[in-house]
């Protein structure tokens, strides 16, 4: 529960944080970069990577910024115009339920056998 | 040409003494002498001299740069250095599995001279099932593998090692961290054969618990300096990736983590057996699973320099049989014993190191399936996700909190039953802790309230065992300072990540470029010629906001075999921050592109990790086991 709390509580935070000025944007703008794939790379970030693609993309991240699209909205655009695989932050739907649930409920699962060991312990 | 020959045919008897050495040891055991018979040390000895002997034939013929040799002819180049020629030496596949190998035979010699004071039986079993391992391993070098192909005509000049590569730290990384990773071999092999001889036992786990330090200390230093590669080679100032070569050395760290943790419940207590030998099997198997995912070349990853499908198919088959075996043998000997040590009350030492175990286990999940679920989502439906940093990162960075907590709480707790002694001292503790982080904290992120909690977590932790250290002396030095350093290393991690600031722009040769807090100017540049490469080296001058000057030099190398173009940052270290600048050229342009980087307690993460690693080296070298 606390820990759910602790994660409710952070997205709050996150979701009602506004952007300021030119260096706040241009904080936001590297970290979408470090979420980008670089589809011709081996493995590296749009951020990291030199190639055309990547500077393409850089161009695009910044004008959909100065558009004031957020964050969500541009992973949204280029999700749609190159696929999930660009964006390094899997969505939460029918493809990834397992991969998001699957860690929650071992950690789950886990506490309950401590839990019961120690139980029969106290008999 | 010649030690093409002589590392060829030292692999084929090695092989030869693998089964020599299986069939003797066989005959030994049932023997029944006390000692096991000299013959199968002799042998185990000599079976490491051939490979040692082939592996130095690979690489005089990487320092002759003889490319009659496909491995050298594929990795190497006249004009590379001589320290890379021989660092090239296992910077490829061959040559990696070549030191596999090495290791394999090397640790399981010295496993025999080291055990003497061990059961007869459960020497030689352990020898048997690492020979099962290494007999794997000469086949798949042999087969899919052979580092000493011989190619005719004889090309003139080498293809040259992948410049990235070409580097120090990168040059002893995959010997330690192999160190490492192949060292949880000996645990598996042992663990298997005290499972059989019903053996698992206190003796065993003081005996074991050696082997895992060492195995834990090595993989531990061997991350780390890949890490630092990245660092200042690889990425633009980040130091990890959540790269599926990276998680693949994480797994088994993990585990093995897990695994020293428990072992001490079983050198005390003889209590939690099978959980021990499953966290044995895991490790190795996770290892396995690393080098099967790597080499096999089904990851999308930086670090892939080869692979082939036919190698990923031996060692999946390979793998496979392995875990049956090792299963196998679990389910039909193992026998829970000693019912009444299984008993500890809720508040005990015993219930602290079975949340760490919860904890690692689901940390390891979290990584395990994060690499693994994109490759199995792409075979059946063939949808391809990434999952990257922000992935770990959300479902991690949470759980580190009660972690912390418990981790700062946990070590001071009894065997069986306990209570907690000094809540006074705890408490004021936990709200200074609070206290300061709220007041370190409070303009520098928007995230203040996570970062609060999870920043007091961190300093609980370093304020308890620092504590620890100094006033409650020496009562379990070396855990402390492992936990110290543990604390010290989510500390900078967390600080790094608060306070890092960066400057990218593009700029030309005169220019001076303003930010708010200070100016760049870029001077000049020179050029320079070395053996394999050509570099331009620019020099700039960068003042801070208090008017300090530093210059820095970024280079950029044009590497002639293969012809690569790579940037050099140009890293000033301080004990409080690390300035980071790296260029790049611009396509057909007189500017060049600059990132500057403010990196605040970059140092302090590589001395944690030491500190963290240095605990285990004190573990390893205490003289005699404390009650």
């Amino acid at each position: 529960m606390k820990i759910l709390k602790i994660l409710i509580i952070l997205f709050l935070i996150t979701s009602f944080s506004e952007l300021k000025s030119d260096e706040v944007n241009d904080i936001l703008k590297n970290k979408i970069l470090k979420n980008i794939r670089c589809l011709i790379c081996q493995g590296q970030s749009v951020y990291d990577s030199e190639s055309e693609f990547a500077s393409s993309i850089k161009l695009i991240v910044d004008r959909k910024i100065n558009e004031g699209l957020k964050e969500k909205q541009i992973y949204q655009f280029l999700r749609e115009k190159y696929g999930d695989w660009v964006i390094f932050d899997p969505q939460l739907n029918k493809n990834t339920y397992v991969l998001w649930l699957l860690p929650l409920l071992l950690f789950l699962f886990g506490g309950a056998i401590i839990y019961k060991k120690i139980i029969s312990n106290k008999k | 040409m010649l030690a093409n020959q002589i590392g060829y045919y030292s692999l084929i008897l090695g092989l030869l003494l693998s089964v020599l050495l299986c069939g003797v040891s066989i005959k030994d055991f049932k023997n029944t002498h006390k000692q096991i018979n000299q013959n199968v040390l002799s042998l185990s000895f000599l079976q490491l001299v051939f490979v040692i002997v082939s592996f130095l034939s690979l690489i005089i013929s990487f320092i002759n740069s003889d490319f009659s040799n496909e491995t050298v002819f594929n990795n190497s180049h006249t004009t590379k250095p001589l320290f890379y020629k021989i660092s090239g030496t296992w910077g490829n596949h061959e040559g990696s599995l070549l030191l596999w190998l090495l290791v394999l035979t090397l640790f399981i010699f010295l496993f025999l001279i080291k055990s003497r004071e061990q059961p007869k039986k459960y020497r030689i079993l352990t020898l048997l099932f690492q020979q099962i391992i290494i007999i794997g391993f000469f086949l798949f070098v042999l087969i899919t593998s052979n580092p000493f192909n011989y190619l005719f005509p004889i090309p003139n000049e080498g293809l040259g090692l992948n410049p990235i590569l070409q580097d120090p730290a990168l040059a002893i990384h995959p010997p330690i961290l192999y160190l490492g990773y192949v060292g949880t071999s000996i645990i598996f092999s042992s663990s298997l054969a005290a499972v059989t001889q019903n053996y698992v036992s206190k003796q065993w786990g003081q005996h074991i618990k050696k082997w895992v330090l060492v195995s834990w200390i090595f993989l531990t230093i061997g991350i780390m300096l890949g890490s630092i590669w990245a660092y200042y080679e690889l990425g633009w100032g980040g130091f990890w990736f959540w790269d599926p070569v990276e998680n693949v050395s994480l797994m088994p760290w993990l585990t093995l983590t897990a695994l020293l943790h428990c072992i001490v419940v079983l050198e005390t207590r003889a209590a939690l057996t099978s959980w021990v030998v499953i966290l044995s099997i895991t490790t190795f198997t996770l290892s396995m699973c690393g080098t099967f995912l790597v080499r096999s070349g089904i990851l999308n990853s930086v670090h892939t320099f080869a692979n082939d499908p036919a190698r990923g198919i031996f060692i999946l088959i390979f793998l496979f049989a392995l875990i049956v075996l090792s299963l196998g043998i679990f389910f039909i000997f193992h026998k829970e014993n000693n019912k009444s040590s299984n008993n500890f009350f809720w508040l005990s030492k015993e219930t602290s190191i079975l949340i760490n175990n919860w904890f690692m286990m689901y940390f390891l999940s979290v990584v395990l399936i994060g690499t693994v679920y994109p490759i199995f989502l792409d075979v059946i439906s063939s949808e391809k996700i990434s999952v990257g940093p922000p992935f770990y990162q959300k479902l991690i960075v949470p759980f580190l909190i009660p972690f912390l907590l418990f981790m700062s709480l946990g070590p001071r707790l009894k065997w069986i039953k306990s209570k907690i002694e000094n809540k006074n001292s705890i408490i004021i503790t936990f709200i200074i802790s609070v206290m300061l982080t709220f007041f370190i904290i409070k303009n520098l992120t928007t995230e203040l309230l996570f970062y609060t909690v999870l920043i007091s977590a961190a300093f609980f932790l370093f304020f308890t065992t620092l504590k620890e250290l100094f006033i409650k002396r020496f009562n379990n030095i070396s855990q402390t300072v492992s936990h110290f350093g543990f604390s010290l290393l989510i500390l900078s991690i967390l600080f790094n990540n608060i306070l890092s600031s960066e400057i990218i722009t593009n700029i030309k040769i005169g220019e001076r470029y303003d930010y708010n807090k200070g100016e760049i100017f870029f001077k000049k540049i020179e050029e320079r010629k070395e053996s394999n490469f050509n570099s331009i080296i620019a020099s700039f001058e960068i003042k801070d906001k208090n008017g300090k000057t530093i210059e820095l030099k970024p280079e950029i190398r044009i590497y002639n075999q293969p012809v690569i173009i790579t940037s050099e940052a140009d890293i000033r270290t301080t004990l409080l921050e690390d300035k980071f600048l790296v260029m790049n050229l611009v396509k057909g342009n007189e500017y060049f592109n600059i990132r500057y980087q403010i990196k605040p307690f970059m140092v302090w993460i590589w001395i944690s990790v030491l500190l963290l690693s240095f605990g285990g080296l004190m573990s390893l070298f205490k003289k005699k086991y404390e009650k």
